[in-house]
């Protein structure tokens, strides 16, 4: 049997940052490798989309005039059928300023709190004390015990995957996680999810938010196969579906180059704008 | 007064980058324009008023090679003489250092023509020191995020920099959406370069192009042709000050289509001051690549020579554009050479912006993928390819090892393509015998 995904990435003309577009590349290329039929559709302003018809949503960062603009249109026009969507199981990776806009409020590059879509239980503040910080650098953290586990028991047959993701995180906001909302992973290097570098990234059901660019996924194939088995086991109503492990050598080099290079103690920086 | 304290700083500043350069430090392209900068800010103005025409080339890309085109235009012209910053350094202090290096002992500067490229941030915080004549801006791309912040800005501090110069003429990429629009509501004389429609809808701009206005000012090219080496051709039509231009065959060395523009700002600019066209033109064809920008350096081992092509990669559009010119090389030769300090941006997520997917439309003999950020480069390309290499693609991270493994795997004559992020290109050219002096 030939199994079917339907990728969507919400507003790709205006939320388009900085090489966020990769992860879709990545996931693209997975599916097609892996022998899975995949069609991506974009959803942009004043296009509307109805529950049940993707399998998991892809929202990056954008400038300030760009982040506010489709808020309201989100509102009006998506967000009834997204977080019908989301409560179904359906999975959303939502990146750096995409994570912020996922959450109740996000933080405006002139320190403005605004209300954000809503669908995860985070918060974005600006950062608290008087001098503005910015977290920027190379950013690798340990994943979360238990969703590495079932990373690991997404194959068919054996396949080591790093219990790592590396990344570069550029941000002012500090995001908070509210009740009902875990962690994705925890800093080695680097802050994630705000000036404390307790914790990177959330996940609620199969939303999930990361600070991390660089892009994301090429070098972390094991969160992209991850997000991909989610999808498919909530499509195919299938708890026990296996995924082939692909040939990830020059991914892994990658990873590992990153984790070596960046993960020691040190390597991050807050700088101080006045 | 303030003259005769000129004397000691210059010369303070001139032993400092002796000394730099003698300890092998750096070439004292910033440490002297820093100090001095930071320690009497009135130095720069007493040096730049000296100079009587000041010309400023800012924008994302291209601003290094219309720099170098218009002063091969300016330089045949008897009884000019003309200051120019190095290369990429185009932030306060580098252009600081060369007005300090190239001053007198006792604080003067005999120079008719200063041309300067001007990093896009910096401008708002010089332009009014240097009151130019000119100011062109070559095109707004969206470039390093973790140096840059977001491009909406770096358009308004464009903006704030040409409101600060209401005398000043503009001279502008009219395809560029936002580079069209930046002397809107502003009284600046301006003047748009643009490409045939044909040619300008193949470039990444952002946002909906501007069609010319009625009686506009400026530069249009047509019947463009790259040839096989990389050569350009075009013809150049318009009105400039109520001067018709008709140019029907131009040509640059440098590849691609956005030295066509660059060439069409230098002659814009030649014009406004006072150039006659052919004239301009005759400087065009003496006219080298800049520093990395389509230069060719070439290793001889004995009987074998190699030619090595650098096409300085440094955002998605640039990376995008020169992919698109080596689709018509056969059996293409490649390097890509990523590295990720400070001067290349730290973050290398533009390279999922950048169409490597290009590629799968050229005819790739081989390639190799080199630099700090070799790996990355490798995965990028892992992706855009529609198809695996028939040979695993070498990845090295040393770039003396794959200069070495280029020239084994090229053959007598052949040309290497090298895409190198700025460190990397400095690095290669290094390698190759080539140093920092020759701009």
């Amino acid at each position: 049997m030939t199994y079917h995904l339907t990728l969507t990435h919400l507003y790709p003309d205006h939320l388009n940052l900085y090489g966020d577009s990769g992860n879709l590349i990545v996931l693209k290329r997975r599916c097609q490798w892996m022998g899975i039929d995949c069609t991506v559709r974009s959803l942009t302003m004043g296009e509307v989309i109805q529950p049940g018809e993707t399998d998991l949503y892809f929202m990056g960062g954008g400038q300030d005039t760009d982040q506010v603009a489709v808020v309201d249109d989100f509102h009006a026009l998506k967000a009834a059928a997204i977080a019908t969507d989301t409560e179904a199981g359906v999975v959303f990776l939502g990146v750096c300023g995409g994570y912020q806009l996922m959450g109740h409020t996000f933080l405006m590059g002139n320190g403005q709190e605004t209300p954000g879509l809503g669908i995860i239980n985070v918060h974005t503040r600006a950062p608290g004390s008087a001098l503005q910080q910015r977290c920027i650098g190379n950013l690798v953290a340990t994943l979360e015990p238990a969703i590495y586990a079932e990373m690991v028991r997404l194959y068919s047959t054996p396949k080591t995957i790093p219990p790592t993701l590396v990344g570069f995180e550029n941000h002012s906001g500090q995001t908070l996680l509210g009740p009902g909302v875990q962690p994705l992973a925890k800093p080695i290097a680097g802050f994630g999810n705000n000036a404390s570098g307790d914790y990177e990234g959330a996940r609620y059901r199969n939303v999930f938010g990361s600070y991390m660019h660089g892009s994301l996924l090429p070098k972390n194939p094991h969160f992209a196969d991850y997000l991909l088995g989610l999808a498919l086991r909530r499509k195919y109503n299938d708890p026990t579906l296996r995924l082939p492990g692909l040939n990830d050598l020059e991914e892994l080099a990658a990873h590992h180059y990153a984790v070596d290079r960046y993960g020691g103690q040190g390597s991050h920086q807050i700088s101080h704008r006045s | 007064m303030r003259q005769l304290l000129l004397i000691p700083i210059v010369a303070f500043a001139k032993l400092l980058t002796l000394g730099l350069r003698l300890s092998g430090r750096g070439s004292g392209t910033a440490l002297p324009g820093y100090l001095v900068g930071k320690y009497f800010p009135f130095v720069l103005a007493s040096l730049i008023r000296q100079i009587p025409t000041v010309i400023v080339i800012t924008g994302t890309n291209g601003k290094t090679t219309t720099q170098t085109m218009l002063s091969a235009m300016l330089s045949p012209r008897v009884g000019d003489r003309i200051l120019r910053n190095r290369a990429g350094a185009n932030l306060r202090q580098g252009i600081l250092s060369e007005l300090l290096k190239q001053s007198d002992a006792w604080g003067r500067l005999r120079f008719t023509h200063a041309i300067l490229e001007v990093e896009e941030a910096t401008l708002p915080r010089l332009a009014s020191l240097l009151q130019p004549r000119i100011i062109a801006v070559t095109n707004l791309y969206r470039d390093q995020l973790d140096a840059y912040g977001e491009i909406d800005r770096t358009e308004q501090l464009i903006r704030d920099g040409i409101a600060q110069c209401p005398q000043a003429q503009v001279v502008v990429n009219g395809d560029d959406p936002r580079t069209a629009r930046l002397t809107q509501g502003l009284p600046n004389p301006t003047y748009f370069v643009s490409l045939a429609e044909t040619y300008a809808r193949l470039l990444p701009y952002e946002g909906q192009r501007r069609s010319p206005e009625p009686g506009q000012q400026g530069l249009v090219a047509t019947q463009i042709t790259v040839n096989a080496d990389l050569t350009t051709d075009f013809a150049v039509a318009g009105a400039i000050q109520s001067q018709s231009i008709h140019l029907p065959q131009v040509r640059t060395v440098s590849p691609g289509f956005f030295h066509v523009y660059n060439a069409l700002i230098a002659l814009t600019i030649a014009v406004l001051l006072g150039i006659d066209g052919q004239m301009a033109l005759q400087g065009l064809q003496t006219f080298e690549p800049a520093f990395g920008r389509g230069e060719v350096l070439r290793r001889q081992v004995g009987s074998k020579g190699v030619n090595y092509r650098l096409l300085l990669v440094k955002n998605p559009a640039s990376f995008s554009l020169s992919l698109e010119l080596l689709r018509s090389i056969p059996a293409l030769k490649l390097v890509l050479a990523i590295n990720d300090n400070t001067a290349d941006g730290r973050d290398v997520s533009w390279l999922w912006d950048s169409q490597l997917e290009r590629l799968n439309q050229a005819q790739l003999d081989w390639v190799i993928c080199t630099g700090v950020r070799a790996r990355d480069m490798a995965v990028r390309l892992k992706y855009a390819l529609d198809f695996p290499p028939a040979q695993p693609v070498p990845t090295l991270e040393s770039i003396q090892a794959t200069i070495d493994l280029s020239f084994d795997r090229a053959l007598d004559g052949d040309t290497v393509f090298v895409m190198p992020t700025y460190t990397a290109m400095l690095e290669f050219r290094k390698l190759l015998g080539k140093t920092l002096d020759r701009v």
